[in-house]
């Protein structure tokens, strides 16, 4: 090491100013913003959706089984639409989970916890900044998604009337809004499934398990929601939102399933954050 | 509310207490530093040592006692307890995606008023100038050893907390991170340092504190431990072991000779009956064919300390008194 001397700080107030919120987003912001996998994933979201149109608007034959899926072929919202009944049971709980499964459990990974605690941040400061940047980076691969997907399906499929699940003709100028508002209403449950990703992060401390739990609860909710005689509990499953836009392309339309899947999903996230933040309070930090 | 009326002591653990169900890994020990002073926390792996520090930055809630760095108590001031205070626990970890200067303007970030631009000046004290560029995760362990030391300057602490700093690290290294540590204390920074080696401690810190198994088992000066220090041992190989003892217990009642465990002859005694036995050997013509050091003084301390319980070891009543 070179002989060079530190000049001493001014020292007249040794009460140092606590890191703000802000700054921890920015901190956590940047470090995402540095990891390959995040920008793959934005990348993903966008390019993934034109290639799942172009490969299925080019079949000869509609998934006729699937909703929406019988105009997908030739209509642009239907496609748009059949997109999203797919990404809501299998897509959105693994995109939100990436970085959110991920973002407490890398700092165990990289031992960096007593790197972060030993600075001016409380644990409760450092717990929100990640649940915001991963909640809004969760939202901003949905609108990714969803951009690409109606942008995609209207310029390569067509935009020509919607034929409704009433069977309704939805004319190209309504029908944009309310696919739109169908993608919008993956919002909850999609902030929902980030919360229990992100509680997973913080229990398993392991980021396999904060990306896959959410995952195989999500496949375990769809197919227990499918069930005969779940009725009383299918509300509370946090699948069941992903669901709740059928109700606006319907004739007449109808929003209860939203509202209710909005309520579900408040809780599940309340929860889930509840439990987190307890955990991440109290551990004693002694790995790193 | 954040208290800095009467600091007394830079660092002040009372009574402090930690356990991991039956296990107790920190067992009521006080510590006091006082400002300006080089403080050396000395034990072997699983003495402690660590779990008290983690404990003072927070990282680890104690079970029973008090812990004020600069009069503040995480009770009461919650990070603000580390205002004035900088370091790293074991080695010192970082993002290793970011490069050296990203994890710094980060952790500044994190410091509230961040001083980014002590960035470069940290870098330059640590000779990490020119590399600041890399991405961690190529660094050396020396060098993220010095970037942790760079993070802790980029805070300008009155406390520096090291926690075996030359740990894992080269001669080299060794050497210049007792030199560096040893420059920041001489320009007024109170230092407290972990290290499981007595001649590190030894020869940076002005007091210490042994811990064996959780307890203390040495409070004291550094002078205060070699005053305590056993007659070195020397291991003596010669030609001829039994007419060597013979002349050891005949002639040299001072000198204790036993043989060694590996072979030889361990002979044990001050340096002057030591002298006067050896040349005794020479005259009596018995082939002499080493003559070392086992260990130092101080280390054998540290060993007869660490070995044994503290309850064991015989000290001086007063040496069991905390600071």
């Amino acid at each position: 090491m070179t002989t060079a001397t530190l000049a001493p700080a001014a020292r007249t107030d040794v009460r140092r100013r606590e890191a703000s919120l802000g700054d921890a987003i920015r901190w956590e912001t940047r470090k995402l913003r540095a990891q390959l996998r995040s920008k793959a994933l934005l990348i993903g979201s966008l390019v993934a959706p034109i290639a799942v149109v172009v490969v299925v608007g080019a079949q000869s034959r509609p998934p006729k089984d699937s909703l929406f899926g019988r105009f997908s072929t030739v209509n642009g919202f239907a496609m748009a639409l059949l997109v999203l009944g797919f990404a809501s049971q299998w897509i959105l709980p693994l995109v939100t989970a990436v970085v959110a499964g991920d973002i407490f459990a890398s700092e165990d990974q990289h031992g960096t916890w007593k790197t972060v605690l030993t600075r001016s941040v409380s644990r409760s400061r450092l717990f929100w900044a990640k649940v915001v940047v991963a909640i809004v980076f969760g939202l901003l691969a949905l609108v990714l998604l969803a951009a690409a997907t109606i942008g995609a399906s209207l310029l390569i499929v067509g935009h020509g009337p919607l034929i409704g699940l009433s069977g309704q003709v939805i004319q190209p100028s309504t029908a944009l809004p309310l696919v739109a508002a169908s993608w919008a209403t993956m919002a909850p449950p999609l902030v929902a499934f980030t919360c229990l990703a992100l509680l997973f992060s913080v229990w398993s401390r392991n980021a396999a398990v904060g990306i896959a739990a959410p995952v195989v609860i999500a496949m375990v909710m769809q197919l227990v929601g499918s069930l005969g005689g779940v009725e009383a509990i299918r509300p509370y499953l946090l699948t069941t939102p992903f669901e709740a836009w059928h109700g606006l392309l319907a004739e007449p339309r109808f929003t209860g399933p939203i509202l209710d899947g909005a309520a579900t999903s408040a809780v599940w996230a309340a929860v889930s954050l509840l439990a987190a933040f307890l955990v991440v309070r109290h551990r004693d930090i002694t790995g790193g | 509310m954040t208290k800095t009326a009467a600091v007394g002591a830079a660092v002040d653990v009372v009574g402090v207490t930690k356990m991991y169900g039956p296990l107790v890994a920190v067992d009521d020990v006080s510590v006091r530093v006082a400002p300006g002073e080089v403080y050396g926390i000395l034990g072997p792996n699983g003495a402690g040592k660590t779990t008290l520090l983690r404990m003072l930055f927070g990282l680890i809630r104690p079970d029973g006692g008090e812990i004020r760095v600069f009069g503040r108590t995480w009770d009461e001031a919650g990070v603000h307890t580390l205002d004035d205070v900088a370091g790293f626990i074991e080695s010192p970890k970082f993002y290793p995606y970011l490069t050296g200067r990203q994890n710094l303007e980060g952790l500044a970030l994190l410091d509230g008023s961040g001083l980014p631009e002590r960035i470069d000046e940290v870098l330059e004290v640590v000779d990490l100038t020119g590399r600041d560029g890399d991405k961690v995760g190529g660094y050396s362990y020396g060098m993220r050893q010095r970037l942790g030391v760079a993070a802790s300057l980029l805070r300008s602490p009155g406390l520096l907390v090291l926690d075996e700093p030359a740990n894992g690290l080269d001669p080299a290294g060794i050497r210049d991170m007792r030199a560096l540590v040893k420059r920041l204390a001489a320009s007024g920074l109170t230092v407290l340092l972990s290290s499981h080696h007595m001649d590190e401690v030894e020869e940076i810190c002005d007091n210490v504190t042994i811990m064996n198994r959780g307890t203390v088992a040495f409070h004291g000066t550094i002078d205060d431990l070699r005053a305590m220090a056993p007659d070195p041992g020397h291991v003596l190989r010669t030609g001829d072991d039994t007419q060597a003892m013979s002349i050891g217990r005949t002639r040299h009642p001072a000198v204790g000779v036993e043989h060694a465990p590996e072979g030889g002859l361990v002979a044990t005694g001050s340096e002057r009956d030591l002298a006067a036995y050896v040349a005794d050997l020479v005259r009596a013509e018995v082939p002499l064919l080493a003559f070392t050091p086992t260990r130092t003084p101080l280390d054998a301390l540290f060993f007869m300390l660490t070995d044994a319980r503290p309850d064991d070891v015989h000290l001086p009543r007063e040496k069991q008194v905390v600071r």
